[in-house]
């Protein structure tokens, strides 16, 4: 097993590390993400930051053009199963409802008719063989339907949640960046064999920024039912784990970035950690 | 959860299986099951004994000594908390605390600082409804308060006055009744009321004293008595006072909230539309007396 995993790691090396290290130096040069000037990360100095091959998926043989700087607070933060572990147990029930159900006694469908006379019979006395005494008769304390399970995760495991995950995901060679989603082809024998060949997978999530994706990969991913697109207000603890394997573009992980930043460090938490009203919300 | 994080961790993580949904778990004992024991298991009197006032949750009151003359009544009462719950309170700022929002951009001290900038940072926050009264600005880092600023407190204390009028600044103690206050800790959400601005309540009997004392920078105090008083705190504390009429931040430093205004540059009376971003102000005679300070 894990003799597997270091092979599969050293494969997933570029095939010549040292000319896609040269490439780097050359795509630093004229590359569109170099253009535009950012400020410096700023993050606690007690974490490396961490950093990420930018890659492509116009061909099907890997091309890591550059490197992205990814801020330590949001994918190399603390990796906190439990929490995701939290996550998830809130997503699989906030929308589930129970619709098991049992009789009451005045709903059990049987005769009112007292079962036999109240004294002379030397049996015990009853009123009704509806009584969960009988069989056929009513439950006690049994299910009654539609019992939503629905509650709220308090606001910052929501948030710690999607940094844990997206920190487990790179860490573990399961998040990759990509400049942009666009394809060559419409045809899923094209991203089925670029998926095969980079060892992804075989369950792949890709996130963009906006929700209006690339006409080819849409129709590509139509025909897998395995691979989804998801724009970043959609992603999710659940989803990135039920997926192998997640891709982001450049904006995705520029948005996840400075939502999640925000969301950490904003002045007015306490708006965010008042209780859960469905009546009022934020 | 800080940014510190052990990157053996997450090495650790390189070599373990993929995380997924099946093989996720929650801590050890972080779901605890309150169940009632059947049998051996906590069974039969559930813990509680046979019989009895302790097996019927019949739980005495506090100081209850079973007939006996309860301690707290055997001996005279000295009152030190009569009235706690309708005095006034002032949860405390420092100024270490004020220097560090300045510092950190959280407050622009080209414009006069008021409880509403204060709670506007988010770091700090008052609760009329508990009997909060405005913040005291406590002299806790004096020595290194550096900013020149025009700040409007509710209470302060002499070194603190010092220490703002030492750097040039000038400082302001003055009261806001409840209905002010919740107008002030959070002015959008009175302006969505859609209602007009009311007039600030004079302060009460108890409180109008210190409000009017120059000694204190009280907002009903004379100016003349307060320049003087500036005098005598730099004397006091030895620091030579800055002259505000030579500033270049002069009207800033001088700008003050009337007796019976709320906000700066806002007047009793007025409605401030936030939809169409309008300011409405009253034009009938009677209402204009009645705004009046």
């Amino acid at each position: 097993m894990l003799l597997n995993c270091l092979a599969k790691q050293i494969r997933a090396l570029p095939s010549t590390f040292t000319a896609a290290c040269r490439l780097s130096t050359v795509a630093v040069e004229n590359s569109e993400f170099n253009e535009i000037e950012e400020p410096p990360m700023v993050y606690g100095g007690y974490t490396e930051l961490r950093q990420a091959w930018v890659s492509n998926l116009d061909t099907i043989k890997e091309n890591p053009s550059t490197i992205i700087d990814l801020h330590p607070q949001v994918f190399g933060s603390r990796p906190r199963i439990d929490i995701i572990h939290e996550n998830v147990v809130w997503q699989k029930k906030y929308k589930y409802v129970s619709y098991a159900n049992t009789k009451v006694t005045a709903e059990v469908n049987m005769s009112s008719k007292k079962p036999w006379p109240q004294k002379g019979q030397g049996r015990a006395r009853h009123g009704t063989r509806r009584s969960p005494l009988f069989r056929g008769g009513s439950v006690i304390h049994g299910p009654r339907s539609h019992t939503t399970h629905f509650y709220m995760l308090p606001f910052y495991k929501r948030v710690y949640g999607l940094t844990s995950t997206l920190s487990v995901k790179l860490i573990q060679d399961d998040l990759h960046v990509v400049n942009n989603l666009d394809i060559p082809t419409d045809d899923p024998g094209y991203i089925n064999d670029l998926v095969d060949s980079r060892l992804w997978g075989p369950s792949v999530l890709f996130i963009d920024d906006t929700d209006t994706m690339p006409k080819n990969i849409s129709l590509a991913l139509n025909q897998i039912k395995h691979m989804n697109l998801m724009p970043v207000y959609g992603l999710n603890v659940y989803s990135m784990l039920k997926y192998e394997t997640l891709v982001l573009t450049v904006a995705a992980v520029k948005k996840i970035q400075e939502r999640l930043l925000y969301q950490l460090h904003r002045p007015d938490g306490h708006q965010a950690t008042r209780k859960f009203m469905l009546n009022k919300q934020n | 959860m800080t940014s510190f994080t052990n990157k053996y961790v997450l090495n650790l993580l390189r070599n373990l299986p993929r995380l997924s949904i099946s093989n996720l778990r929650n801590n050890d004992g972080a779901v605890k099951k309150n169940k009632r024991g059947r049998a051996q298991h906590g069974g039969d009197k559930h813990g509680h004994g046979n019989k009895g006032s302790k097996a019927r949750q019949n739980f005495m009151r506090p100081g209850y000594e079973t007939g006996n003359t309860p301690f707290y009544m055997k001996f005279p009462r000295e009152q030190y908390y009569k009235d706690h719950h309708v005095k006034r309170q002032y949860p405390p700022l420092s100024l270490t605390t004020l220097q560090k929002m300045i510092d950190l951009n959280r407050i622009d001290i080209s414009k006069p600082i008021d409880l509403s900038v204060l709670c506007n940072t988010g770091l700090y926050n008052i609760n009329p409804e508990d009997k909060h009264f405005g913040v005291n600005l406590i002299d806790e880092g004096a020595d290194n308060f550096k900013a020149k600023i025009n700040v409007e407190v509710q209470w302060a204390s002499e070194p603190t006055i010092a220490a703002i009028e030492r750097n040039g600044g000038v400082i302001t103690t003055s009261f806001f009744d409840v209905n002010s206050l919740f107008i002030l800790i959070n002015p959008k959400k009175f302006f969505q009321r859609g209602e007009a601005i009311p007039r600030r309540m004079i302060p009460p009997d108890d409180a109008i004293l210190y409000y009017s004392s120059a000694a204190n920078r009280g907002y009903l105090a004379d100016p003349e008595k307060i320049s003087w008083e500036r005098f005598v705190l730099a004397q006091k504390y030895g620091y030579k006072l800055p002259k505000i009429e030579d500033d270049p931040d002069y009207d800033m430093l001088v700008s003050r909230k009337d007796q019976r205004q709320i906000f700066y540059g806002l007047e009793p009376g007025w409605v401030v539309n936030l939809k169409d971003k309008v300011i409405l102000k009253p034009i009938d005679p009677q209402l204009k007396e009645f705004y009046r300070s």
